[in-house]
C-alpha cells in the first residue's frame, strides 16, 4: 500500500508545481498555500468565478485597511 | 495535505481569508462572512465548463500580453496537468487564475485602493446576490483609465470568438465599457490594433488558419486603419438599399446548421447554397457569404452520412463508432455556433450602435471559421470515401486518410481512428484471449463457418476475411491472430480441454485492456507486434503441449512410421511370414476376422508387443476393394484409426495416402521375400540336384536371373529405406521438432507425405517408372512360378529314380534280377520324356530372362529422363557395371548425355 500512496502523493506535489507556474505565469499573486486551499475548493466544485471575485475582494479589502492603519499613523 | 482535504469548504474559506488578509481568525470575520455569501449564492455560472476553451483563453491572455514564449510554455503546463489527471475541475482551477491573472507590464490595479475600500463597506451586501460584477459597476472609476489596456480587451474578445459578456467583466478588474469611450480618436486606433492583433495572435492559436492570416499585411498600426474605415462606413451607408450585413450574418449562422436562411437558401439541382439572385448585394458581400455557405453543405454532408446510419443496426459497432465520432466532432462545431449565436443575441440586445468594432462581421465569421472549415472539409472527404464500408474496411479507409502531413488533420483522424478501431480490437481481444467470436455483423477480419463439424475444425471452420482486415494489420498479424483464437478453440471444442485462456498467457492478461486502443494502433510496430507474439507463441506452445502430453502425435506419428512404412521389421517379415499361406489364395474367400487374428499373433511375437496399448489397439487390418482375379496379396492392408484431436493432423487424405504408399512397400517386401525364398529353394535343391547333370544348364540359368532379380530388388530396396524414407522421415522430425504451432506440424507432415509419394513413384508424373516396376515385380513372380514347376518336376523325376534304384538293390539282395528288360526300357523311357522337357524350360527360361531384361532396360531408360536426383543415383546403382548399357544402345547415348550435363552442372 506504501508505494501507491507515495506515487499518489508524488503525482498530487507534480500536479501542484504545474499549478504553481500557471500561478506565476498569469501573475495571480497567490502562493503556495493559498494556491493549494484554492485548488481544494475549485476540486469541490465551487464556481470559480466567485471565487476569483473573492479572493480580489479580500486583496482589495486588506490593501484599503493597509492604507487606511498607514494614514492613520 | 491529506488531512486538509478532508475540511469543509468553510473552514477552507477562512484559512484562504487569513492567509490573504494575513490577519488572525477572530479579525477576518467579517470578510469570511462576504466570502461565505458569494461562494453560496447560487447564481448560474456564465461560463462555460470548457477547459479548452479556458485554456486558450489563457494562451491568448499571453499573447496579448506580448508573451509567446510563456504561452508555449503555459501549454506545456497544461498538457502535463493534463496527463496527471489528478484533478477533477481542472478547467475551473484554469480559470480561478486567468480570472486572477494581473498583466504586470500594467501599473497595479491595487493602487487607488482608498475609493474601493469605502466601496467594500457598503456596496458589497447588496450586490452580491445579483451578479459577481458588482465592482465593475461604479461611476466613480477614473477616467483616465489607459485607453491601450482597453483596446486591448476588445481585441481579445473578437479573436477569441467566444467571448461572452462574463468574461468580458473578470478580465480587467473594471474596465470602462466600451460605450463610453467612443469617440473618433479611440475608435480608429481600437480598430487597428485590432487588425494587427488578428494578424498575430491567429497563426499560434490556430495554426492551420495561416492561409487565411497571411494575405493580411502584417501591418503595424499604421499600415492597417486604411482599407478598414471606408468598409465601416459603407456598410453603414448601404443598409438602407441594400440587404444589411447583418441580417446577412444572421443567414449565414442559419446556413452553418444547414437550416435556409431568408437570402441564402439550399439550391438543390446544383447542390450547394446560392444567394437569391434578385437580392439588391455587392459582389464582394455575396462571394464572401458563398464561401461561407460551404460550411453549412459540409455539415450537411456529415450530418447527412451519420443521421442515415446511425439508426442502422447492420451497420455494426464499428459503423456506429464511426457515427459517434462524427457526432463528437459536429459537437465541437455547434459549440462554435451557439457561441456566435450568443454574439448575435448579445449585439441585437445591446443595439446596433453599440460596440461596433466588436460585432459580428462576414469577414470575421470568415476568419473564425476557417479552421471548422478545415476540419468539416476533412470529415466531408472521409464520410464520402466512407460511403459503403464497414467493419474492418472502414477502419482501412479513415487508416489511409490518416496517412497526411498536415498534423491538425492528422490528429483527427487519428482521434476518429481511435473511435472506430477500438470495437476491432475489443474483438480482437476477445477473440486472442478468450478465443470467442461476437461479431454479430461480420466485422472482424475472422469470419467462422458455423456449418463446419468439429473434426474439420482447424482446417476449415476458421477463415480470414481478407476485405476486413485494417490496413494498420499486416497479413502476417492476422494471419497470427487467426490461428491463435483457432487454437484455442481448437483446446476447448477438439481437445475438450478446460483451462482458462488466462492459464496458458498468464502473464500477458493482466496488462491487457482495450482501454489503450488508439496507442497501440498509433505505435503499431512495437507494443501490439510483442502482444500479438507473445499470445501466439503462449497459445500454440500450450497447444501442440496439450497434444503432446495428452494425445501423443509424436508416438502415433513414429507408429504410421513403423507399421504403416514398415519400420518395424521383424513385425513385418513375421506378419508376412504368418499371412503367407491366407494370401496366396483368391481375394474373394478372405474374411477380415482371419487377418485380425493373425495381426494379433504377430504383434505378441515380436518386439510390437512392446508399443503402448494405446497404439497397438488402433491398428487393424483392411482389405480394399477386391477385383476379379486378385489374390490376397493385392488387398491386403494394415490400417490405423486416428479420432479425436490427431485426426487433425492425420487427416482423410493423409490416411489415404498413407495406404498408397503402404501398399507400394508391402509390394516391393513381397518381391524380397519371394526372392528369399526362391534362392532358399537353390540353396536347397542344388546339393540334390547334382545327380542330374543334364539340369545343371537350367539351373544356371535359374541362377543367373535370381540373382538379378535380386541386385535389382536390393537396389530398389536401398532406395526405398535410405534415400526415400529415412531421408524425408529425418526432416520431418527435425521440423516437427521445430514447430511453432499446429500448422507448421500439419505442413510438415503433409510435405513428408508428398515427397515420399512422388519418390515412390506413386505420383502421376512417374506413372510409366511405376508401370515398369510393376511389369517386374510381374516377372519375378512368374518367375518364381516357373521355377517353383522346374523344381517339382526336377524332384519328381528325382524321386522315381531313387525309388527305381532302390528296387533294384532290394531285389539283388533277394537275388533277383535287379531289372527286367521290359523294367528297364519304361525306365529309360521315362528319363528320356524327363529329358525332353528340359529345353523346354530352358526356353521358357530364356524367355522369361528376355522379358525381364527388357523390362528393366526400360525402366532404366525412364530413370534416365527423370530429372529427380535420387533417381538418377538409382539408375547408376542399378547399372553400376554397365551391363545394361551394354546390351542395350538406347542407353548409351542418353546417359553419356546425362553424365555430360551432371559434370557440367557440377
Amino acid at each position: 500500500m506504501a508505494s501507491p500512496a507515495s506515487a499518489n502523493m508524488n503525482a498530487v506535489r507534480e500536479t501542484m508545481d504545474v499549478l504553481l507556474e500557471v500561478s506565476r505565469l498569469l501573475n495571480t499573486g497567490l502562493d503556495m498555500e493559498s494556491l493549494s486551499i484554492c485548488v481544494r475548493l475549485c476540486e469541490q466544485g465551487i464556481n470559480p468565478e466567485a471565487l476569483s471575485s473573492v479572493i480580489k475582494e479580500l486583496r482589495r479589502a486588506s490593501d484599503s485597511i493597509k492604507v487606511l492603519t498607514l494614514t492613520q499613523q | 495535505m491529506a488531512a486538509l482535504d478532508q475540511k469543509s469548504p468553510n473552514v477552507l474559506l477562512q484559512s484562504l481569508c487569513c492567509k490573504i488578509t494575513g490577519k488572525s481568525e477572530a479579525d477576518v470575520a467579517h470578510q469570511f462572512q462576504y466570502a461565505v455569501r458569494v461562494i453560496g449564492s447560487n447564481y448560474a455560472p456564465t461560463i462555460e465548463r470548457d477547459e479548452f476553451l479556458v485554456s486558450e483563453k489563457i494562451k491568448k491572455e499571453l499573447l496579448k500580453q506580448r508573451r509567446e514564449a510563456d504561452a508555449a510554455l503555459f501549454s506545456e503546463l497544461h498538457r502535463k496537468l493534463q496527463t496527471q489527471g489528478i484533478l477533477k475541475h481542472r478547467w475551473s482551477i484554469l480559470y480561478l487564475l486567468l480570472s486572477l491573472c494581473e498583466d504586470p507590464r500594467k501599473p497595479s490595479n491595487r493602487v487607488p485602493v482608498c475609493s474601493y475600500g469605502a466601496l467594500l463597506a457598503q456596496a458589497l451586501p447588496r450586490d452580491v446576490h445579483s451578479t459577481p460584477f458588482y465592482y465593475a459597476r461604479p461611476q466613480s472609476l477614473p477616467l483616465s483609465y489607459p485607453e491601450r489596456s482597453a483596446t486591448a480587451h476588445n481585441s481579445s474578445m473578437a479573436t477569441s470568438g467566444i467571448s461572452s459578456m462574463g468574461v468580458f467583466s473578470i478580465n480587467g478588474p473594471g474596465p470602462t465599457p466600451p460605450s463610453l469611450l467612443t469617440g473618433p480618436g479611440p475608435q480608429a486606433v481600437g480598430e487597428s490594433m485590432r487588425g494587427s492583433r488578428l494578424a498575430w495572435t491567429l497563426p499560434v492559436s490556430s495554426s492551420p488558419s495561416g492561409a487565411a492570416a497571411a494575405p493580411r499585411p502584417p501591418s503595424g498600426p499604421s499600415s492597417s486603419p486604411a482599407p478598414r474605415p471606408p468598409q465601416r462606413q459603407r456598410r453603414d451607408g448601404d443598409g438602407s438599399a441594400e440587404i444589411g450585413e447583418a441580417a446577412l450574418v444572421r443567414d449565414i449562422l442559419y446556413v452553418f446548421q444547414g437550416i435556409d436562411g431568408k437570402f441564402i437558401k439550399m439550391c438543390s439541382p446544383e447542390n450547394c447554397y446560392k444567394i437569391d439572385s434578385k437580392v439588391p448585394l455587392c459582389k464582394s458581400l455575396r462571394d464572401t457569404s458563398s464561401r461561407l455557405a460551404e460550411l453549412g453543405w459540409l455539415h450537411n454532408k456529415i450530418r447527412k452520412y451519420t443521421d442515415s446510419h446511425s439508426l442502422d443496426r447492420a451497420f455494426g459497432l464499428v459503423g456506429q463508432s464511426f457515427c459517434a465520432a462524427l457526432h463528437q466532432e459536429l459537437k465541437e462545431y455547434y459549440r462554435l455556433l451557439s457561441v456566435l449565436h450568443a454574439q448575435l443575441q448579445v449585439e441585437d440586445d445591446q443595439g446596433v450602435n453599440m460596440n461596433v468594432d466588436s460585432s459580428l462581421t462576414l469577414r470575421r465569421l470568415l476568419v473564425w471559421t476557417y479552421d471548422p472549415k478545415v476540419r468539416l472539409k476533412t470529415l466531408a472527404a472521409l464520410v464520402d470515401y466512407c460511403q459503403g464500408r464497414k467493419g474492418g474496411e472502414l477502419a482501412s479507409a479513415v487508416h489511409a486518410y490518416g496517412k497526411t502531413g498536415d498534423p491538425h488533420m492528422r490528429a483527427l483522424i487519428q482521434h476518429i481512428l481511435g473511435l472506430v478501431s477500438h470495437p476491432i480490437l475489443n474483438f480482437l481481444y476477445r477473440w486472442i484471449y478468450d478465443g470467442e467470436l461476437e461479431d454479430t455483423y461480420h466485422e472482424f477480419f475472422v469470419a467462422s463457418d458455423p456449418t463446419v463439424k468439429t473434426d474439420r475444425l482447424w482446417h476449415d471452420k476458421y477463415s480470414l476475411r481478407k476485405s476486413m482486415i485494417p490496413s494498420f494489420i499486416t497479413m502476417d498479424q492476422a494471419r497470427k491472430v487467426l490461428l491463435i483464437g483457432k487454437s484455442i478453440n481448437f483446446l476447448h471444442q477438439v481437445c475438450h480441454d478446460r483451462t482458462p485462456p488466462g492459464k496458458i498467457m498468464p502473464a500477458s492478461k493482466s496488462t491487457d485492456s482495450p482501454k489503450d486502443a488508439t496507442e497501440l494502433f498509433t505505435d503499431l510496430e512495437g507494443a501490439f507486434q510483442s502482444k500479438i507474439d507473445a499470445a501466439y507463441f503462449e497459445t500454440s506452445k500450450y497447444l501442440l503441449d496439450v497434444l503432446n502430453k495428452n494425445y501423443q502425435l509424436l508416438e502415433h506419428l513414429q507408429a504410421m512410421r513403423r507399421y504403416l512404412l514398415l519400420g518395424q521389421g521383424d513385425f513385418i517379415r513375421h506378419l508376412m511370414d504368418l499371412l503367407k499361406p491366407e494370401l496366396v489364395r483368391a481375394a474373394t474367400t478372405l474374411y477380415q476376422h482371419n487377418l485380425t487374428g493373425i495381426l494379433e499373433t504377430a504383434v505378441r511375437a515380436t518386439n510390437a508387443q512392446f508399443d503402448s496399448p494405446e497404439i497397438l489397439k488402433r491398428l487393424d487390418v483392411r482389405l480394399l476393394e477386391v477385383s476379379p482375379g486378385d489374390t490376397g496379396w493385392d488387398v491386403f492392408s494394415l490400417d490405423y484409426h486416428v479420432e479425436g484431436p490427431i485426426a487433425t493432423v492425420f487427416t482423410r487424405e493423409c490416411m489415404s495416402h498413407y495406404l498408397r504408399v503402404f501398399n507400394f512397400l508391402w509390394r516391393a517386401k513381397r518381391m524380397e521375400y519371394i526372392l528369399t525364398d526362391i534362392w532358399k529353394g537353390q540353396m536347397c535343391n542344388a546339393k540334390l540336384l547334382k545327380s542330374m547333370p543334364e539340369l545343371s544348364g537350367v539351373l544356371h540359368q535359374c541362377h543367373v536371373l535370381a540373382s538379378e532379380m535380386v541386385h535389382f530388388i536390393h537396389q530398389m530396396q536401398y532406395y526405398i529405406t535410405f534415400e526415400v524414407l529415412e531421408c524425408s522421415w529425418d526432416e520431418l522430425w527435425n521440423k516437427v521438432q521445430q514447430a511453432q504451432d499446429l500448422d507448421h506440424i500439419i505442413a510438415a507432415h503433409e510435405v513428408f507425405l508428398d515427397t515420399i509419394i512422388s519418390r515412390c513413384l506413386l505420383d502421376v508424373n512417374n506413372r510409366s517408372l511405376l508401370n515398369q516396376l510393376r511389369a517386374v515385380f510381374d516377372q519375378i513372380i512368374e518367375f518364381q512360378n516357373a521355377q517353383d514347376t522346374l523344381y517339382r518336376s526336377a524332384l519328381e523325376e528325382l524321386q522315381l529314380r531313387i525309388q527305381f534304384e532302390d528296387k533294384k538293390r532290394q531285389r539283388e539282395e533277394m537275388g533277383e534280377w535287379g531289372v527286367t528288360a521290359e523294367q528297364e526300357a519304361e525306365e529309360n523311357r521315362r528319363v528320356q520324356e524327363f529329358k525332353d522337357t528340359i529345353p523346354k524350360m530352358c526356353s521358357q527360361l530364356r524367355l522369361l530372362t528376355h522379358f525381364y531384361q527388357g523390362i528393366v532396360q526400360e525402366f532404366l531408360r525412364l530413370l534416365m529422363t527423370c530429372s529427380d536426383e535420387s533417381l538418377q543415383f538409382l539408375s547408376f546403382r542399378l547399372d553400376f557395371n554397365e551391363h545394361y548399357k551394354a546390351r542395350d544402345p538406347r542407353l548409351r547415348p542418353s546417359l553419356g548425355a546425362t553424365r555430360g550435363r551432371r559434370s557440367s552442372n557440377i
